[in-house]
C-alpha cells in the first residue's frame, strides 16, 4: 500500500514541531555560550571586558 | 533503664557512690551502669528500646547517587596524555574555562591520538546558602556542545535540563528532570528525546536503611527498563567506627552491582564494588582507597581482571593542582598514563 503524503495545510501541521526543534537546536548550539557571557558580564560586581578577553 | 513509674533515670557511679539522677526517688527500680558516652548517645540515636522515630526519617540520598561516595574512591577521573586546564573567575558568579587535552583512545596495537581544546563558561546565582540557578556551557574544537541548567524553584523542587549537541543529529541528546526532595523521600522525573521516559524514588525506611527503585521506558526502541536499590549507612555519632556506607543495585538489563565504602578515619577512606552481569557471566571485584596527605589526595584501585589504577592529585599554595594518572590492564597489556595541570578550581 502506497504511502499518502500529507498536503498542504495538513504537512505544515504534522512537521512544525520538527522543524522548531531544529531551530531550536541550531540556536542553542551557536548561541547558549554568548548568552551565558553576556548574562554573566553583565551581573554585580560587573566584571570589565579586559578581564573577559585577557589570558590571565 | 526505666523505672518503676516508667521514669527515665540514670545512675552515674562515681568513685564508689551511687548517685541518682533524677529528682524522684523510683522504689523497685532496676540499678544498671550507664556510662556518660551512653547517655549521650542515647540522648541523639533515640536508641532507647523504642524503636525508630518513623515520624522524623532523614531524608535519603537520589537514586542517582546512592553509589556516590563508593564512586569517588572506585572511579577518579582517568585520562591518558596530557590535560591542561584552567578557570578564571570573573567575580563570584560568573567563570570561564579554558581546557586542552591531547592523548590518544583505543586498543592496545590500534591507538587513535585524540586532541581537543574547549571553552567554557559557568554562571552560578546564589541566594543566601542555596543556589538558585547554575548555567554551564561546554564547547569543544569538534563543534561539539553541551549545556546544562539547574533552576532551583524552591528548597523542595528543581528542574534540570541537560543537551549534548553534535553535528550529527542522531548523537544530539536532550534531557529534562524534575526532582522532589520530600522529608524521609527523593522522587525524581526524567524525560528525554527519541521518547525516553524515567522515574525513580527513594524512601527512607528507618535512620540508616533506604529503599528504592525507578522504571524506564524507551520509546524508539520499544523497550522498558526496571531497577531496585537499597542503601544503608550508619551514623557516624552513633557508632564509634567511621562512616559506612553499603548499597546494592538490581537492573533488569541483567545487572547486579554492590558497594562498600568506609571512612577509616578522616584521611583515609576504604571501598569496594562487585558487578555481575547475569546475561554474559562476567563478574568484577574492585578494591580502592582514598588517602589525603596534606594537600595531596592519592586513590588507588585493583580489581580481579589485573586492572590497577591510581590518581593523584597535589595541590599548591597559588592555587595550581598537579595530576598524575596511571591505569595498567596486565591482561591485555595495555598500559596507559597521564600527567595534567589545573589552575583554579
Amino acid at each position: 500500500m502506497a504511502k499518502v503524503e500529507p498536503v498542504g495545510k495538513n504537512k505544515m501541521l504534522k512537521e512544525w514541531p520538527t522543524w522548531v526543534l531544529k531551530k531550536a537546536k541550531t540556536a542553542t548550539h551557536y548561541g547558549f555560550i554568548p548568552l551565558i557571557i553576556f548574562i554573566g558580564m553583565n551581573t554585580d560586581p560587573k566584571p570589565q571586558l579586559s578581564q573577559l578577553l585577557s589570558p590571565v | 533503664m526505666m523505672g518503676a513509674r516508667g521514669e527515665r533515670e540514670s545512675l552515674h557511679q562515681e568513685k564508689g557512690r551511687e548517685r541518682v539522677c533524677s529528682g524522684s526517688v523510683t522504689m523497685g527500680a532496676a540499678i544498671s551502669y550507664c556510662s556518660p558516652q551512653e547517655v549521650l548517645n542515647t540522648a541523639i540515636c533515640g536508641d532507647d528500646g523504642n524503636g525508630p522515630d518513623y515520624m522524623h526519617l532523614p531524608c535519603p540520598a537520589k537514586y542517582n547517587e546512592i553509589t556516590r561516595e563508593a564512586y569517588m574512591s572506585l572511579k577518579p577521573e582517568l585520562f591518558e596524555g596530557l590535560r591542561f586546564d584552567i578557570t578564571r573567575p570573573l567575580n563570584n558568579k560568573f567563570a570561564l574555562s579554558n581546557s586542552l587535552f591531547m592523548g590518544s583512545v583505543g586498543l592496545p596495537g590500534n591507538r587513535q591520538s585524540k586532541a581537543h581544546f574547549e571553552l567554557g563558561a559557568d554562571l552560578v546565582d546564589q541566594k543566601g546558602k542555596m543556589d538558585i540557578v547554575l548555567v554551564m556551557g561546554r564547547v569543544l574544537s569538534d563543534a561539539r556542545m553541551s549545556a546544562r541548567v539547574k533552576y532551583d524553584v524552591n528548597e523542595r523542587f528543581s528542574i534540570k535540563a541537560d543537551a549534548q549537541l553534535t553535528n550529527d543529529p542522531h548523537f544530539t541528546v536532550g534531557m529534562f528532570n524534575f526532582d522532589y526532595k520530600g522529608n524521609d523521600y527523593q522522587a525524581q522525573l526524567t524525560m528525554g528525546n527519541n521518547a525516553y521516559y524515567g522515574v525513580n524514588y527513594m524512601q527512607s525506611v528507618t535512620r540508616t536503611l533506604s529503599l528504592g527503585g525507578e522504571g524506564i521506558w524507551l520509546g524508539r526502541e520499544r523497550k522498558s527498563n526496571m531497577g531496585l536499590a537499597a542503601r544503608f549507612k550508619t551514623d557516624t555519632v552513633c557508632h564509634n567506627n567511621g562512616m559506612q556506607i553499603a548499597t546494592g543495585l538490581m537492573k533488569s538489563e541483567g545487572l547486579i552491582s554492590c558497594t562498600y565504602v568506609q571512612k577509616l578515619s578522616d584521611k583515609i577512606s576504604v571501598a569496594s564494588d562487585f558487578v555481575y552481569n547475569w546475561e554474559n557471566g562476567e563478574a568484577i571485584t574492585s578494591v580502592a582507597y582514598d588517602y589525603l596527605i596534606r594537600q595531596c589526595r592519592l586513590r588507588g584501585r585493583i580489581d580481579t581482571n589485573l586492572c590497577t589504577a591510581a590518581y593523584l592529585e597535589e595541590k599548591f599554595s597559588s592555587g595550581l593542582t598537579f595530576l598524575l594518572s596511571a591505569e595498567l590492564d596486565h591482561r591485555r597489556k595495555d598500559y596507559k598514563f597521564g600527567f595534567g595541570m589545573t589552575i583554579g578550581d
